[in-house]
Order: C-alpha cells, then structure tokens, then sequence
C-alpha cells in the first residue's frame, strides 16, 4: 500500500468511527433514568403543568422512539446544530465557539512548555545515563506524575495567589482592572496563564520525559549509533541527527494521543482557575445536567480527539519509511 | 506494530532453556529487591493497606463527630492535623479515607480486569471481523477524554457516591488492558506450543485461559499496579470536582469541602492531597520496579 491510499483509507474510515462515537455518546445519555424535560425543568428551577411538559416533549420529539431521536439528533448534528441549553436558552454551538480558543490557548502553550523541556531533559539524561542528573529528573517525572493536579494546584493557589499575592488566582483577565496599554493587558493575561500553563505541563512533562529517555537510550543502543561514531562523526551530530531523530518518532504518536489527556486534565485546572474554556464548560454542562449541549460539545471534542489521532498517524507514516500500513 | 511484535515473539521462542517456575519468582523476587525504590514503593503501599485495616483503632476520632465551636481549628495536640469547616477531626478522615481509596482503586481495577481481558482475549484469539468491531469500539473509548467519558457517564445516574464511580471508572478503564492483551495473544497463538495444544485437540477455551493467559501474566501484573494509582487519582478528581458525595469519607471528598477555606484553614486541602500523592508514588515506584524485574514492555 502507498501513502496516499494509507492516508484515504484512514480517511475514511474516520466516517464509521463518528458514526460509532455518535452513537455512544447518545447512548450513555439516554440510557439515564428519569425524564429529560422533568430534569430541564428542575435544572431551570421552573414550575410547569403536565400538558405543556407534553406539548414540549412532543416538540422536541422526545414522544419519538429511541432510535428515531438518535437519527434526529445525527442529523441535526450534521447540518451543525448541537443543540440548545436546558437552562439558558443558548445554543450550544455558540457556547462552544466563546469557549474553545480558551483551551486551545491552554494546551498549545502547555505542549510549547512540555515538548520543549521533555526532550531537551530526556536527551541530556539518556546520554548521561546514570549520572546525578539523571537520577533527580527520573524521580523528579515519578514524582510529577504521582502529584494530583488538583491539589497541586491548590497549594500553588494558595501560595502564589492568595498568600503572597503574586499570581492572579482566577480568570483570564482582572477583573474591573483599566489597561493604559495593549502591553499591559497582555502582561495581565500572561500572569493568569502562569499557575494553569505551569500546572498542566507538570504532568505531561514527566510523561514525556520518560518516553523520550527511553526511546533515546533504546536508539543509542543500536548499531548505526556505533556506525556514526566509528566513522568520527562528532558526537553532537551523532546525538542530534542521527539519535534525536529516530528516538522522536514515538513521540509523535504520543503527541497526537495526547490531546485527550490534557483535555480532562484541562478540565480539572479550568474548573479551579475558572478559566473559561471547554473542560470547565463541560464539568458545569454535568453537574447541571444540561444535556443536550453537553452532547454536542462531547461530539465536538471527540471530533478534535479523532482528527488529532489522524494526523498523528499520518506524520508516523511519513517520518517513518519503515512503517506497513496495516 | 505488528512487525515489533513479531519481533518479540520470535526472540521469545528462541530461548531453549526456561527456568522453573519457582526460579523464575526467584529472579524476579531477587530483581525486585535490588531496585531500592521499588522496595520504597511496596513499603510505601503496605503502610497505606495497613492504616486501612486498622482505621478504626488509629483514628483517634469517630470521623463523623462534629466539635462544634472548634471548626477549622489548625493542628494541635488535640487535632493533630487540624478540624475541617464542619470541626471533623481532618487526621482521622485522612486515615479512614485510606479504605476509601485503596478500596476504590482495587474494585474499579477488577472490573476493569474483567472486562479488560474478555475482550482482549477474545479479539486477539479469533481475529477476524470480531477484532475489528471490538477494537474500533476501544478505539473510541481510548481517544475520548477520560474525564469527559467518565462525567458524561456520571451525570446519567441520580444517586452519587463511590460505587457509581467505581463502576463508571472500571466499565469504562478497559481500553489499555484490552489492547495490551489482545497484542500479547496475537504473538502467543502463533507459537508452537499453542499449534501442539490445538493439534491434541485442546478446546479454545482451554488454550485461552490454560494455554495462552498465563503467559500474560507478568504484563497484566505490571498493568493493574500502575492502574491502581490512577483510579484513585479519578476518584479523588471527580469526588473533589462535585460528581461524588461529599459525604463519603474519602480524599477527594475532603479536598472539595475544603477548598472553599484554603485561604484560612490550608490544613483541610493539604493533608488528603498529601495522602494521594503518597499511596500514588508508592503504586509508580512498585509498578516501575516490577516492569524491570518482569522485563514487560507496554509500549502497544
């Protein structure tokens, strides 16, 4: 098989498994008990008579059968309608659109932060295999991924933010605070990002650490290493061209899978730091029980996840010469 | 993929002598005990199984007891670790809140053994139009989020406590262990003493749980004690998050009534923190000790 019919196979076959995340996200949604307009009604603190409960139920065409209501859902979902809040009226789609440059902004400047220190630690330990440096960064990433997020970033809110009052504690902007300058505001801004950026790259760096050591001491074994420095390459191009290379290309798939992770870790630090993205949005949309948004905004992120997946395969397959497409 | 395994499979069968299996423990056992932080880590675990045993007579408190006009109180002789917004006595509650977790992370990773192993058991030997169904469905599950598959399963049930949450996190933990097994049967059903078991007449059944489980031990060892850690981390996450009931003693649960007094009372959030950190560095430490000792690779 060629690249490219590699690539369209793996085009397509994104289609069923939309279609199979679709179906899943429905049905762990409709298979809760109780009444959807009853929980819509409660959730928006409103009193209604059981006559317009059923002029609603029909509007929505929640009188329909299950399998009915999937395919209206699908298809409202594919003319791009995600739906609309129980409790606000909103529409989901738009929602989502106020919130998800927020968290895009988060995880790109977290893997900014990540990719950066993993590998330029991962390379210095793995060539310095056993020595002091080594021994620190390996317990320091047992360390970082033993920490619960959200406690760390408790404890660091409670330093920085509220007892020595350098960092702002919430937000992605003082609040009532007049910038006499674009420079200012955007100083402001970077100080809000310090604590979640900080905190979110904490676990992701002592992931990625270890995996790029590892793969760096697995290629450092192999005999083209020994190649390169028989025939008196210096031992930074040994190291960086012929090593780094090929000891990245895991890496690249880890990337790729990678957004799921930092998405729920997202969750967690938006929720603590009020920042207003996607992942403190869908824990509000849960804890409210506010479906019909909380559906589309799952599609929306499984959509993200499935094309991150994607490319990720894709650029394997390109680095790698040596992969078999099956 | 398939190449890598191939590889490991072949350099398996190539290995002429195979030790006994009490040696074999041996070596292990000998490997283990040479790594000092994995002996650090199993110490690290046994302390916290021993504090959950023995709840009952460390805690100097009835956890549930409120003094009242003493909430919020900070460490003292009297409450070594301090009293909580409610003047629950917080070192108690950090040490019944062991139970909780270690029984948390031991339940969910049953049931995610369960499920787990069936469908990778059953997607690696038979292959076919099986496998693909079952594996683009872990697909799914693996590339969700797992925080939002885990709230969006949550919010669907009325009550909420530790057992919904352990049987959310388990029906839903499966993806790795499936994958990894299914990887370990597909080079296990090619080799030889497969092929003689099927050529006696060994029932499928017999070679999956006889023949071929076994061999997969050492991975599915290594697995579910670094799967441990992680369901009592999501525990804690989601129970401090909301999706619990802050009523059950546990970490997470404590770390959510305590967060509106971190700016007063820091004692409330620091010590069940501390505590997850600890049990979690223990599960890591003894996880990455016994994947040395059991030569297991996870990479899929």
């Amino acid at each position: 098989m060629t690249l490219r019919t590699y690539i369209i196979r793996r085009l397509i076959l994104i289609v069923p498994t939309f279609f199979l995340t679709s179906l899943i996200i429905f049905t762990l949604i409709h298979l809760a008990p109780g009444d959807p307009i009853r929980i819509m009604y409660t959730a928006s603190r409103q009193k209604v008579s059981p006559e317009i409960m059923a002029s609603i139920r029909k509007e929505l065409g929640l009188d329909q059968p299950i399998p009915v209501q999937y395919l209206m859902w699908l298809s409202r979902l594919l003319r791009g309608d995600l739906g609309y809040s129980y409790i606000t009226r909103e529409s989901a789609g738009k929602m989502i659109s106020d919130r998800i440059w927020r968290t895009v902004e988060l995880m790109i400047l977290t893997e900014i932060v990540s990719v950066t220190l993993a590998i330029v630690l991962g390379v210095i330990c793995a060539v310095k295999h056993y020595s002091l440096l080594d021994a620190v960064s390996s317990l320091g990433a047992l360390i970082g991924y033993s920490i619960p997020s959200f406690w760390i970033a408790l404890m660091l809110l409670l330093m920085f933010s509220l007892q020595l009052r350098w960092l702002p504690s919430f937000g992605v902007q003082t609040v009532g605070a007049t910038f006499h300058s674009f420079l200012d505001a955007f100083l402001d801004h970077l100080a809000h990002l310090i604590l979640p950026v900080g905190i979110l790259s904490l676990g992701w760096v002592a992931y990625l650490f270890r995996l790029v050591r590892s793969s760096m001491l697995e290629v450092l074994g192999q005999d083209y290493i020994v190649t390169a420095r028989a025939k008196g390459l210096k031992e930074r191009i040994v190291i960086y061209k012929h090593a780094l290379r090929n000891a990245l290309l895991p890496v690249v798939t880890y990337e790729g899978y990678s957004i799921g992770f930092l998405l729920g870790g997202a969750a967690i630090i938006e929720t603590i730091f009020s920042w207003p993205g996607l992942g403190k949005f869908a824990v509000d949309l849960a804890l409210n029980r506010d479906y019909p948004p909380l559906m589309g905004l799952s599609m929306v992120i499984a959509l993200m996840v499935l094309l991150a997946n994607l490319g990720a395969d894709i650029a394997y397959a390109i680095v790698d010469p040596r992969i078999r497409y099956d | 993929m398939d190449s890598r395994l191939r590889a490991r499979s072949e350099k398996k069968t190539e290995k002429v002598h195979r030790p006994s299996r009490a040696t074999r423990l041996f070596i292990v056992l000998r490997k283990l005990k040479k790594s000092r932080l994995a002996v650090v880590g199993f110490g690290i675990v046994l302390f916290a199984a021993m504090v959950a045993l023995l709840a009952p007579i460390i805690a100097p408190y009835d956890v549930q007891r409120m003094f009242y006009g003493k909430e919020a109180f900070p460490p003292s002789s009297e409450f070594w670790l301090g009293t909580d917004g409610g003047g629950r006595d917080v070192f108690s509650w950090v040490v019944w809140g062991a139970r909780t977790s270690l029984y948390v992370g031991l339940a969910a990773t049953l049931i995610e053994l369960l499920v787990g192993l069936s469908i990778g058991m059953i997607s690696g030997y038979f292959g076919g139009l099986i496998d693909e169904i079952l594996m683009r469905i872990t697909d799914i599950v693996i590339s969700l989020p797992t925080l939002l598959l885990l709230i969006l399963a949550l919010s669907m049930f009325e009550m909420r406590g530790v057992h919904i949450i352990i049987l959310v996190m388990g029906f839903l933990g499966w993806p790795l262990m499936a994958r990894v097994v299914r990887g370990e049967f597909l080079t296990l059903k090619e080799t030889t003493f497969v092929e003689a078991a099927r050529s006696m007449g060994a029932a499928s059944w017999r070679i999956i749980l006889r023949h071929i489980l076994p061999n997969t031990l050492s991975t599915i060892i290594v697995l579910v004690t670094i799967d441990i850690p992680s369901y009592i981390f999501w525990e804690s996450a989601l129970t401090f998050l909301g999706f619990g009931d802050p009523t059950t003693v546990s970490w997470g649960a404590l770390l959510n009534t305590g967060q509106p007094y971190l700016r007063f009372a820091w004692w409330i959030s620091t010590f069940p923190g501390l505590a997850i950190f600890f049990v979690s560095l223990g599960f890591n430490l003894f996880g990455d000790g016994l994947r040395d000792a059991l030569d297991v690779k996870l990479r899929e």
